[in-house]
């Protein structure tokens, strides 16, 4: 009788393997179990064996705090929603293919009558995975190679390198992961890197080559980093026509610094939410271990979302940091906070506030911007679901201010400095989910309060960004 | 003194005794000192001794391949063109010696090996055709390669790219050194009076290949060919000292000539007229049809129509 | 030069005077500078001096990578930014100020081709000795190229700089001298130098010019620095008049002004003197 329910159910977990990416699913998932849930919840059942087939070079070890929970099972449902779960665990520990479960009733000689086995069927990911592309930017070509160790010595370790080769740039990046077993949260990242950044708004080149370590570990609802960083930072004029300002900044300098990192994100979607909030706090503390550049900088993101009238969304965001020299010692460009575009303060430049020199902005050491949006559903759509659903309309409001504090003024002072000259801008537009990790914006804009050198964008802006406010 | 030198330099071209700056430095030397060099013209480095070009064979230094150094060399066997200078001129040859390299040479590189057009067109396709098979292959690119870093190296610019800021720059410099250089020379048949000099051998050997190539993109040209004295001066070198190239310079000059100007002018020229006819019966045409002036076809105005609109497409294109 | 300050230059420089506040950036004078720069900067310095155009200097230990061209000197004059001596002489011209003026066609020919001379020999010699003499590039130019800098960056820039020289000097042919043979390249160019000065005062008579400043700062700066050995400085000494002509500037151009009281920079942007 067990028997029979548990075959015609152990398709359900079969559905997709995608159930640990999408979170909206989950919610089908669970109703559909609830049906079935008045036949099946009394019947006791014992888990006596689970299996995992198919491994290869995983050690066993590492996968037995991931299912050990299916032993606890009591009845059928709970074997099939630890199962489930189990599954969903092994999945995202991203060293497997496919993950197929199999429940049948226990045979041999030590089967109790009501005794089940429960059989993972896995397929491992390859041993190398390699990627080619190729990008052609503006002016520029490059050539793109990635190449992944997934579970390299069997216990969820990952490396992976990627290295671009341009006509005016190379860059590479070499990474190696490795979570503890048991609890995939609590991880351990190291980075070996080399990137380039060009950004036309200060006139800069900057070249960073670096080393990181990064200890990711969840504590009650939050999340977080905990990082060391050196990094050679090489910086440039990007023409010749740079303002001096700039041209003072040039040269190498070596940054060791300790950052730590909390987030708790309570949001149903990274790019599109319709409840929850996110709060992101994050420290610097560079120069005592090392290095040129000594620093304390301290910035943090908030984020509310409200469902309002109509399907419509209220969402209100801000942000604040502030740089602290320490020593005397003059921040350095690359470390300073800048403002402005299309996915911040809408309706200015990007990065396009606040100090300035010849055209190049400098950047400030204290800002805060905030915004108030509303996201409405694409009117006159034709039905839920499909297409349609990747967009939204907005209308926002934001305003913020970036600028130096004179650190002998006191905290009177500096509010006070950062409350003049607020740039404020609204407008409404059309935003578009990228994926669940970036989204494109098309908003036309009204930016007020300008003050003298700030860039505007007056009109239709178009932007795409991973961190928005 | 038994057997003669053995010098190995590229060969020569366009009525050149070789393509090669350092090459026609070294051989207008020899000339000029009267030295009994035999010179093996080849195109392929690898046969040299010391596997670049030139390099001159001696007993006692083994193989030489710097022009300075096979100049100082061909001094101590007594073959000395700047014997009747004095010390005085012989400064000025080590000053002017230094500003061609300094000034001249990078620019000189630029526009045989940097500048795109001049390289594709003549450069390359030059050394493509005489090194001998597989090496044409290979060697050009690499010889492309080493010249635009030794530019990068000695411009102290790691990031230098071929492009119209640092030609200027590069042909600021060198405008500016041939003017010197023929200020310097005046009127004079050879820098340091009627017999030349080592310095004499440099200045012609930065100078003829710039004379005598005929380069698609040529601003230092335009330039050199203004400056009659040190026009005077190359051709007067070849004609004296070379007289075997200088046999064919005329004609291979004129056709070489006649070539270029064809390349430049005439069918570009043509190829507009012959585009503009072309477009303008097409447009007369296409409007003839629409307004209903001529009909193709009775029966299918339309695709009369449509093939009319491709043509006019077609030809926006070439334009 | 930059282009675009050099499209300027002809236009709206040359009615703009020389401002005030003009600046000379250079390495860090204790620590940080080389024989080479350290002689280039001087040889803008007593051209500017010559030209009676007032400049500050400044140092700055990020000097070679502010340079628009990668090399120091620069100056920084209203807000133009202009690098190595020939450039500024350009620059200063168009300002109204120039010293070879006087000169006929064949002596600015000459004159440019000395320069060159300095430039391909002297400079290079210079090059040659801090970076490619493993003991004077590890007791000296390393260490002190270096020394702005926190490790490890400060053995990777070094090393950096050293390659780059090192390929440097087989590009221009020199990597195969040796030491001694590079003595003797330094001896003929001041031979040669010796010569044309002959008994002048000057390179060019009476009037000092633009070679004359870039002489001088060579010589005065391998004269008065200290390096392992005494070899390159005695290869000099052995040139009288030239020893006399440094003496000459360094007294009409650097010491009238030290003994003003305005000084302090101006003393310690030249360094020790000659007499």
């Amino acid at each position: 009788m067990g028997t029979v329910h548990a075959r015609s159910m152990d398709t359900l977990p079969m559905q997709g393997r995608d159930l640990g990416v999408h979170p909206d699913d989950l919610d089908v998932m669970e109703v559909q179990q609830e049906t079935k849930q008045e036949i099946l919840e009394n019947k006791d059942v014992v888990v006596q064996h689970v299996n995992i087939e198919g491994l290869g070079r995983t050690k066993e070890d590492y996968l037995g705090y991931e299912i050990s929970e299916v032993f606890n099972a009591k009845n059928l449902v709970d074997v099939m929603k630890k199962s489930h779960e189990a599954r969903q665990r092994l999945l995202r520990l991203g060293i497997f293919k496919e993950v197929e479960v199999i429940i049948d009733i226990s045979e041999g000689a030590d089967a109790l009558p009501n005794g089940l086995d429960v059989t993972f069927e896995v397929t491992e990911l390859k041993r190398l995975t390699g990627s080619y592309n190729t990008m052609v930017g503006n002016n520029e070509g490059s050539m793109v190679l990635g190449i992944k160790l997934p579970n390299m010595f069997g216990r969820g370790e990952k490396l992976t390198f990627q290295f671009s080769y341009g006509t005016k740039e190379t860059s590479y990046g070499l990474s190696f992961f490795k979570p503890q077993p048991g609890c995939f949260e609590r991880n351990f990242t190291l980075n070996l890197y080399k990137v380039t950044g060009q950004f036309p708004w200060s006139s800069l080149k900057e070249t960073d080559r670096g080393i990181s370590t990064e200890l990711n570990f969840p504590l009650w609802m939050t999340d977080h980093t905990l990082k060391w960083e050196g990094v050679w930072r090489e910086l440039g004029c990007l023409a010749r026509s740079a303002s001096f300002a700039v041209r003072e900044e040039s040269g190498h300098t070596l940054k060791s610094a300790l950052s730590h990192t909390m987030v708790i994100d309570t949001r149903n979607s990274a790019i599109l939410p319709k409840k929850g909030a996110l709060l992101r706090i994050n420290q610097e503390l560079a120069g005592y271990t090392g290095g040129d550049a000594s620093f304390l900088k301290e910035d943090f993101e908030l984020q509310l979302n409200k469902p309002f009238i109509l399907g419509s969304v209220l969402s209100a965001s801000l942000w604040g940091g502030m740089l602290f020299p320490i020593g005397g010692q003059p921040t350095s460009i690359a470390d300073r906070f800048y403002l402005g575009g299309p996915t911040s303060v809408r309706g200015f430049g990007m990065y396009s506030i606040g100090p300035q020199s010849e055209g190049d902005y400098l950047g400030g050491e204290a800002y805060w911007a905030g915004g108030i949006h509303l996201y409405t559903p694409l009117p006159f759509r034709s039905s839920r679901g499909g297409l349609a659903d990747l967009f939204r309309t907005h209308f926002f409001l934001n305003a913020g201010n970036l600028c130096n504090l004179n650190y002998g003024e006191g905290p009177r002072a500096h509010l006070q400095k950062l409350a003049e000259c607020i740039r404020w801008s609204y407008g409404a537009g059309i935003v578009l989910k990228l994926g669940n990790i970036a989204r494109l914006e098309l908003n036309y804009c009204i930016p007020m309060g300008v003050q003298s050198g700030d860039r505007i964008c007056d009109g239709v802006q178009f932007g795409a960004g991973i961190r928005f406010l | 003194m038994a057997a003669p030198l053995e010098l190995y330099c590229w060969k020569g071209d366009w009525g050149l005794p070789s393509v090669d700056i350092d090459c026609l430095t070294v051989l207008a030397y020899a000339k000029f000192a009267g030295a009994p060099l035999k010179v093996h013209k080849i195109a392929n480095p690898w046969r040299s001794p010391t596997g670049t070009l030139p390099a001159l064979k001696t007993r006692e230094e083994g193989s030489l391949s710097q022009p300075s150094k096979i100049i100082i060399h061909l001094r101590k066997q007594k073959y000395n063109a700047d014997y009747d200078l004095s010390a005085k001129e012989g400064a000025d040859t080590l000053a002017f010696v230094s500003l061609l390299e300094e000034k001249l040479l990078p620019a000189l590189i630029y526009t045989l090996w940097v500048d795109s057009k001049n390289y594709v067109d003549v450069t390359r396709c030059w050394y493509a055709e005489n090194i001998p098979f597989p090496l044409n292959f290979l060697l050009p690119n690499r010889m492309h390669g080493q010249q635009l870093e030794k530019l990068r190296l000695v411009r102290g610019d790691p990031t230098l790219e071929p492009g119209e800021e640092i030609e200027k720059e590069l042909y600021r410099d060198a405008l500016e050194c041939l003017t010197l250089l023929s200020q310097r020379l005046g009127s004079h048949k050879f820098f340091f009076g009627d017999s030349p000099s080592s310095l004499d051998a440099y200045v012609f050997g930065h100078l003829a290949p710039l004379l005598k190539i005929k380069l698609p993109s040529g601003k230092l040209q335009q330039h050199l060919n203004s400056l009659d004295n040190l026009r005077q001066f190359c051709t007067n070198i070849l004609v004296l000292y070379f007289p075997s190239e200088g046999r064919d310079i005329p004609n291979r000059k004129m056709s070489v000539h006649t070539d270029g100007s064809d390349f430049d002018n005439e069918p570009h020229k043509r190829r507009n007229q012959i585009l503009s006819a072309l477009f303008a019966m097409g447009a007369m045409l296409g409007y003839a049809i629409l307004t209903g002036i001529v009909t193709i076809k009775r029966t299918h105005p339309q695709e009369a129509l449509v093939s009319a609109g491709h043509d006019d497409g077609g030809e926006d294109d070439e334009d | 030069m930059s282009l675009a300050a050099e499209a300027f230059v002809s236009q709206i420089a040359a009615a703009e005077p020389w401002p005030e506040n003009a600046t000379l950036y250079q390495p860090l004078k204790e620590d940080q500078i080389l024989l080479s720069d350290c002689a280039s900067s001087l040889a803008v310095q007593a051209y500017l001096r010559m030209c009676g155009l007032p400049v500050q200097v400044r140092c700055r230990a990020n000097a070679e990578y502010m340079s628009p061209s990668g090399k120091v000197p620069f100056i920084h004059v209203g807000n133009q930014v202009i690098s190595e001596l020939g450039p500024i002489v350009q620059f200063t011209k168009a300002k109204g100020h120039s010293l070879s003026d006087g000169l006929d066609d064949v002596q600015r020919a000459e004159m440019k081709a000395y320069m060159e001379l300095v430039n391909n020999m002297l400079l290079t010699a210079e090059l040659y000795i801090q970076w490619c003499d493993d003991n004077t590039a590890a007791e000296i130019s390393r260490p002190r190229y270096s020394s702005p800098y926190s490790w490890p960056l400060n053995q990777i820039l070094a090393y950096q700089k050293q390659w780059e020289i090192r390929r440097k000097m087989s590009a221009v042919g020199w990597a195969g001298k040796s030491l001694e043979q590079v003595y003797e390249d330094v001896s003929q160019c001041c031979q040669a130098l010796s010569q044309r000065l002959g008994t002048q005062p000057y390179f060019f008579n009476k009037q000092p010019t633009e070679l004359d400043a870039l002489v001088f700062g060579h010589i005065f700066t391998i004269l008065t620095t200290r390096l392992t050995n005494d070899e390159l400085a005695d290869r000099i000494k052995a040139y009288s008049n030239l020893l006399a002509f440094c003496r000459r500037i360094e007294q009409s151009y650097f010491d009238e002004q030290d003994k003003d009281g305005q000084s302090g920079s101006s003393r310690f942007s030249k360094g020790p003197s000659l007499i």
